[in-house]
């Protein structure tokens, strides 16, 4: 059973006199303090280079970082902490494998049509300079995930890149069983984790998945921080994206031999204090069964839909079923410009949630919808935040 | 529209503070895709809306869902109300400048910049005098006599006639001001002494007779009376011996009956430009009643106001 007012007296900002009602987690969550104080004690105690002084502080930078890169790897259950490559975010993992993978023209990338646009536009630009073909895979009605229509796209493709939970909706995507029809049928599989690994355990080697990204913003960690993991024979055979510093074993004015995993993709100086924060947020979230966070976050889900279904001019995005959407709740109602919800409920209440298109601009754009307010809860989040949600957003609804 | 408002508002405590600053920026950035015929993408309408109706929404739903619904129109409407205010605005402090009030020429009413209507202050005609109290807009000098006033004519086309009188403290305001402009500007002056108190009703007479006598002496003479020294009727023999004058010669010429119908004649003169305070100071014709401040008399004689 979790704790929730023990786990917020780790983080400051829930602790202050005007506490916000923070529901954008989905964008960005809050950071506990020991997060901060491990990126503080970096930057006030051993502020060096990793990988390349030999003082003492080098060396304490170099181990921290590799202490992260174990703790994340252990995280996600990966064979060695060679497979896990530091970025600075979700997009740019996607990015790093769009641009080192060697498409050809006519090969085809299969993608839901839930992406974020950090999984549509890499592949459109490759579309638009190589030739590849963008497969989109439709959701069912309910927009939940059409296994069977999958069954039938996914021949002939050469990766799968889907999202495992969707920032839309909320909405968890089979992984395992899209990976096993993806391996059937010789394709690989990217899975974009980023609103599924601060929610729920991911363990690589049991989905067998061949790559994984991720963002360390989502998952209390600091911003500018990611996580590309990749099976080791399959990383090992992409070429490098970005080259330079770090990068190479040695160099001659007419050669140079590139560093093995994961260094070859971790071109330049890193952020070392964010990859120490970051192992920190994944050390912390490691405290938890995520069963807990899962039902915890249902329970005010399951509240806040009950709540809003009562309100008739509401539409939910996704299934009306919260235990289908983990702890997302986007709603819309027809002719409102949904950010006046959110703008309001930030002037009167103090509670922020995210409206707009969520960056699935495709999404909405094909359904001709203008906006929609999204509800993203987290384990720090409370019934009685929920409450005063519903509240307010009942006095808003009355006058618009 | 509510741009245009934030953008007048933000504007002037852009002034002050940097915060409302970067909303003006805002609300400038707004005001400028609208004139260009663009959809204002911003986001500031919006917020500020927001903003209205949440502070709105705890106090009445009704009010909000009704200012919700005319929010276009509401702002429209504050929006001419802002215009007429600030042109109201404007116009006080042109009014303020050029002659004293915000409310214009002579008005007595508040003036926020002049709180105390200092500028209008004036020592009124009791009805002892015989004058009856006449509205400003009726001060006139057509068809009033002035030459037997004492007169320094320096061939100036401006013309500057000061009503004042002895032992009011706003007549011996506005004289020094007075004497400024007309050596500043190098215009023609005219003083009539209107004995607005009683006890100075005798230097009226002294007055015609100093001037009868000695010509441009009587300016230090007067010059003297209207400086913070205390009149009366027996200190009036002092004062003249002070300045040289033959004290006998200057009574004997008081005493005089033809003198004080001449005087007689002055006075009612004076109750012809309907005067009912002092001090009136008309400038080329136009009065100015109450101690003005200095820009207000310069005002009169500049061509442009300000030059």
């Amino acid at each position: 059973m979790l704790d929730v007012e023990k786990m917020r007296e780790d983080f400051k900002i829930l602790n202050g006199g005007k506490a916000p009602v923070y529901f954008d987690s989905a964008c960005m969550s809050l950071k506990p303090d020991s997060v901060v104080e491990a990126m503080n004690d970096y930057y006030y105690n051993f502020p060096a280079c990793a990988g390349r002084s030999s003082h003492k502080m080098g060396d304490l930078v170099t181990k921290k970082v590799k202490e992260a890169r174990e703790t994340v790897a252990k995280f996600i259950n990966a064979k060695n902490e060679n497979e896990i490559i530091f970025t600075r975010n979700t997009t740019e993992g996607i990015n790093l494998l769009a641009n080192s993978f060697d498409f050809k023209k006519d090969d085809v990338v299969l993608i839901t049509d839930k992406e974020h646009n950090s999984n549509l536009v890499p592949w459109l630009v490759l579309r638009d300079e190589i030739g590849i073909l963008v497969r989109v895979l439709p959701s069912k009605e309910d927009n939940t995930f059409d296994l069977e229509k999958f069954s039938e796209l996914v021949k002939g493709v050469r990766l799968v890149s889907m999202v495992h939970a969707s920032n839309l909706d909320g909405v968890t995507n089979p992984a395992k069983e899209i990976i096993e029809i993806a391996h059937k049928n010789n394709a690989l599989v990217l899975l974009d984790a980023a609103q599924s690994i601060p929610h729920r355990k991911i363990d690589v080697k049991d989905l067998d998945v061949d790559f994984l990204v991720f963002s360390g913003h989502k998952m209390l960690g600091p911003t500018g921080t990611g996580i590309l993991y990749g099976k080791y024979k399959l990383l090992e055979k992409l070429p490098p994206f970005i080259v330079g510093g770090d990068t190479v074993e040695y160099t001659t004015y007419d050669d140079y031999k590139m560093l093995p995993l994961p260094e070859k993709f971790e071109a330049g100086l890193q952020d070392y204090a964010g990859i120490i924060g970051l192992g920190e947020a994944v050390q912390y979230l490691s405290q938890f069964d995520f069963k807990d966070i899962a039902e915890h976050e249902l329970k005010l889900n399951s509240y806040i839909t009950d709540e809003m279904l009562k309100i008739p001019r509401i539409k939910i995005i996704g299934p009306k079923d919260p235990a289908l959407r983990s702890g997302i709740v986007n709603f819309y109602i027809d002719g409102v410009d949904m950010h006046q919800i959110a703008l309001m409920l930030d002037q009167m209440a103090n509670i922020s949630i995210r409206s707009g298109q969520h960056c699935v601009h495709s999404w909405f754009n094909h359904r001709k919808i203008k906006n929609s307010a999204r509800v993203s809860l987290y384990f720090y989040n409370t019934m009685e935040e929920a409450e005063l949600f519903i509240k307010n957003l009942n006095k808003i609804i009355k006058i618009i | 529209m509510p741009c245009i408002i934030a953008l007048i508002i933000f504007g002037i405590m852009g002034i002050f503070s940097a915060s409302h600053r970067a909303l003006a920026k805002e609300a400038f950035s707004c005001v400028f895709r609208r004139i260009t015929l663009r959809p204002c993408n911003t986001g500031f309408q919006e917020k500020i809306k927001d903003k209205i109706l949440s502070k709105l929404i705890n106090r009445s739903v009704f009010l909000t869902k009704l200012v919700n619904k005319n929010y276009e129109l509401l702002s429209w409407i504050f929006f001419v109300l802002m215009v007429g205010s600030m042109v109201w605005t404007i116009r006080g402090g042109y009014n303020f400048y050029v002659y004293g009030s915000c409310n214009g020429l002579n008005q007595s009413g508040f003036c926020a910049f002049d709180p105390k209507g200092e500028n209008n202050k004036i020592s009124e005609i009791g009805s002892t005098c015989g004058v009856v109290q006449k509205t400003e807009q009726t001060l006139t000098l057509d068809g009033v006599d002035l030459s037997s006033f004492p007169t320094q004519d320096v061939g100036s086309k401006d013309n500057v006639v000061f009503v004042g009188c002895y032992d009011c403290i706003y007549s011996k305001k506005a004289y020094p001001l007075i004497k400024k402009l007309v050596q500043n500007k190098k215009a023609n002056l005219i003083f009539a002494h209107f004995p607005a108190k009683g006890d100075t009703e005798s230097l009226s007479v002294i007055d015609y007779c100093v001037y009868k006598e000695y010509g441009d002496k009587f300016w230090i003479f007067n010059d003297y009376l209207f400086s913070d020294y205390a009149i009366n009727k027996n200190n009036t023999n002092t004062i003249l011996e002070k300045f040289g004058f033959d004290v006998k010669k200057i009574n004997a010429c008081a005493a005089n009956s033809e003198i004080k119908s001449a005087v007689d004649a002055q006075m009612r003169e004076l109750e012809k430009t309907n005067l009912f305070g002092t001090p009136t100071v008309f400038i080329n014709g136009k009065a100015y009643v109450g101690p003005k401040p200095y820009r207000v008399y310069r005002s009169a004689i500049n061509k442009f106001i300000f030059f």
